[in-house]
């Protein structure tokens, strides 16, 4: 399992480090050429280790803002992870609040723009951190991530989507990819015993989905982030890896014929009843919710939802999680995903304690990604120095998947500045209640995309 | 110094906080606003570029990303609603409240009761009972075998149907609100006056148009100023039931300005602002107007100070 974790964290941040380089303003010159062996190194660390400067002594008061509600899939990671620190420094008076996911996107700028943001809080690394680290918003962690990155705890390569300028600003938590996940009790009885692996077996099964009364998926239309996990797969299975981050990084434009083709493949699965059209209004928990009451024989989402999954023991059984099949196999090729390191915690520059924060931070962090990789919640960014035996099973795939990858496209809306991402959103939004069509798609953000 | 001197400067001094509060909470802002709705901007900071009108032509020509014109229209409508259904029903229940029937307090309690709940909890629960899979709507409909009424996408999702089915709690919240300000405008109407006006013979609908409505013009002018320059600048219900979705049939201005300041699109959000104060005052002028007394000769009313 180290040895597949190993070389897909190799595989991934080259991938992702090309990937934000232009667009983030990110340097992509950070690549350590020992990153294979700092992450096989077994040597064992303690999780709240001393070496970060933070004592049983220290004295502080820390805020954090995160996305770890209730019903989120890293919820437990983020408890397990602060009762640790809590523990280990009991001194410092650590609150944490949370939000949810596009509530948060709204409040955390705001909040930046008034300096009043926590101390600590979640982000999303590439462009969206950049957008605060441009208006000097975020506290530099170069020397607090220092010891990590000589001991080998954090390969340097993880830190590519969160450098600026050659600084680091973030602490890398798990990363994930999309994921196709599928109910095989559903699919068995329309004659499935694993996951479509081809485009037109998907297609085939599909259409006996809905002549059988089931709708083959479900996409949550209140939350436009979950559309694009559909639509950013179809285009990449369609056009290719290399043609989409293009597109994304403004390397080249989105009138790309390619693209409104598979605009069309979309919109022609809505007609033919492969979505469920109450999921234009649900949110992603309700999707997910009918998902595992099979409902849906498909869910598209993030491959942080397998913690939820496995946490369901009647269910567990049932999911399995591949990736979605090629389109055009002249342009894509399995192993072309969606996704890389996103999440990440940063610190404030407008801390009272923002040194302590740092510190704070990364240590915390690294307990997230080791709770949350335990639960399933993500792969780790960090070293594996424990016992990852019983990870389970649809976590372990993904793993295998990622560890085979070709290349990763970071998730559109994370890739783009704050606000080409709200224009690309508008229009993703528009696709899927079917009120632009391909052309109008290509043409419409070719024009307005800055 | 000259004692009239002296009374003047007296006089701007009592004036200065409240002048110092005005300009700095209304009027600043308001200009703040018009200078950057000509200035092409990220958020709340970094580098502007001048774009003139360019913000203002933008929202009414590039459909697909703002479309300003389908929230302003969405906004009218509700405007609408709210004058001409959501006000009468307000009439009507202190009207009725207001001749002192049984249980008057318990009554006026019940109307009111929206007005003190979170329009976040609003939505929310509205947002449930138009659910189209698991909604009471869906469910009282299915028992009386008409769910097939129900659009597939459910009321929300449903172009047709959105506006209303989102505006239905927007009124509705505020009926209790209205109601209350008429309510204390009717009570305040001389028993006298209807006393002497039933000995004459009116019946209660009489007494009600010729003596109880026209006594709380004033009250009823407050209430269309704000219900329109509300539902001009409804935000919180709405929101909630657009969620993340970022292409809603039901967008108005106050969703669209948000969403523009806090994605990066600075100029187009102050622009926004800009359409809605001055709509907003505009509303309140018209509404002034037309509730203007006049004479019976046409002429403007003078009121002697």
């Amino acid at each position: 399992m180290k040895r597949i974790l190993a070389t897909l964290l190799v595989v991934v941040m080259v991938f992702s480090l090309a990937a934000c380089d232009d667009k983030g303003g990110n340097s992509s010159n950070n690549t350590s050429n020992n990153t294979t062996d700092n992450t096989t190194s077994n040597t064992t660390s303690n999780d709240t280790s001393s070496s970060t400067g933070l004592t049983a002594d220290t004295k502080a008061d820390l805020k954090m803002w995160c996305i770890a509600t209730e019903s989120d899939s890293n919820r437990k990671s983020y408890e397990n992870a602060i009762a640790d620190m809590k523990a280990a420094y009991p001194n410092v008076n650590f609150t944490w609040e949370a939000f949810e996911n596009e509530s948060y996107k709204e409040k955390i700028k705001a909040a930046m723009a008034a300096d009043e943001v926590s101390d600590i809080f979640f982000t999303w690394s590439c462009a969206f951190l950049g957008d605060f680290v441009n208006q000097n918003k975020v506290y530099c962690l170069d020397d607090v991530l220092a010891k990590y990155i000589s001991s080998g705890d954090l390969p340097e390569v993880m830190l590519g989507n969160t450098t600026y300028n050659g600084k680091h600003y973030g602490v890398p938590l798990t990363m994930n990819i999309v994921g196709l996940f599928a109910n095989m009790d559903i699919l068995k009885e329309v004659g499935y015993n694993d996951v479509p692996a081809t485009y037109d077996d998907l297609i085939k099964c599909c259409d006996a989905l809905v002549a059988k009364g089931y709708y083959p998926f479900g996409c949550a239309g209140g939350e436009t982030w979950c559309v694009t996990e559909y639509l950013e797969s179809i285009i990449e299975k369609n056009i290719g890896a290399d043609a989409l981050n293009d597109i994304f990084l403004a390397r080249s434009s989105y009138n790309n014929q390619g693209v409104a083709d598979s605009v069309k493949i979309f919109q022609d699965m809505i007609d033919k009843g492969y979505f469920d059209p109450a999921g234009l209004t649900l949110g992603n928990d309700e999707i997910k919710t009918n998902f595992m009451n099979g409902k849906y024989a498909f869910y598209m989402n993030g491959t942080w939802n397998c913690a939820d999954f496995a946490a369901n023991a009647d269910f567990y059984g049932k999911v399995k999680v591949s990736e979605f099949p090629v389109i055009d196999s002249s342009k894509s090729q399995l192993g072309q995903l969606i996704g890389g390191p996103s999440d990440t915690l940063a610190v404030a520059a407008s801390s009272k304690n923002a040194a302590i924060a740092g510190e704070y931070a990364a240590a915390l962090g690294k307990l997230i990604c080791k709770y949350g990789y335990l639960d399933g919640a993500g792969l780790p960014a960090w070293k594996v120095d424990y016992d990852d035996s019983k990870v389970n099973g649809l976590t372990k795939k993904v793993s295998e998947i990622c560890a085979a990858a070709k290349a990763y496209v970071l998730f559109g809306d994370t890739a783009m500045s704050a606000a080409d991402k709200d224009i690309y959103l508008a229009y993703v939004a528009k696709v899927y209640t079917k009120d632009v069509d391909g052309a109008g798609f290509i043409s419409g953000l070719a024009k307005d995309i800055r | 110094m000259t004692k009239k001197k002296r009374k003047g400067i007296t006089i701007f001094l009592f004036l200065l906080p409240a002048l110092l509060l005005f300009f700095g909470i209304l009027v600043a802002p308001i200009i703040s606003s018009v200078y950057n709705s000509l200035y092409q901007y990220e958020g709340f900071s970094g580098d502007k570029t001048f774009v003139g009108i360019q913000n203002y032509v933008d929202l009414f020509e590039n459909k697909a990303v703002y479309d300003f014109g389908t929230a302003l229209k969405n906004a009218f409508i509700l405007a609408a609603l709210s004058v001409f259904i959501q006000l009468p029903l307000s009439l009507g229940l202190a009207l009725m409240l207001g001749k002192g029937i049984k249980g008057e307090r318990f009554y006026l309690s019940v109307y009111f009761m929206p007005v003190l709940i979170s329009a976040v909890v609003i939505g929310a629960l509205w947002s449930k009972i138009y659910n189209p899979t698991y909604g009471i709507l869906h469910y009282f409909m299915e028992k009386l075998g008409i769910a097939n009424l129900m659009p597939a996408t459910g009321f929300v999702g449903d172009p047709d149907t959105a506006l209303i089915a989102v505006f239905i709690p927007t009124i509705w919240q505020y009926v209790g609100y209205h109601m209350l300000l008429m309510y204390a405008g009717v009570k305040s109407v001389s028993p006298e006056l209807r006393e002497a006006a039933m000995l004459d013979g009116a019946t209660d609908g009489q007494v009600d148009r010729y003596i109880v409505i026209p006594s709380i013009k004033q009250i009823i002018k407050v209430s269309v100023i704000f219900a329109i320059t509300g539902s001009l600048k409804s935000y919180d219900l709405i929101k909630v039931f657009a969620g993340s979705n970022y292409n809603v049939p039901y967008n108005v201005p106050s969703l669209m300005l948000v969403r523009n300041v806090l994605g990066g699109h600075g100029g187009i959000g102050s622009a926004i602002a800009v359409m809605m104060i001055i709509l907003c005052f505009a509303f309140a002028i018209i509404i002034n107007q037309i509730f203007k007394e006049r004479d019976p000769y046409g002429g403007k009313k003078h009121i002697k100070e």
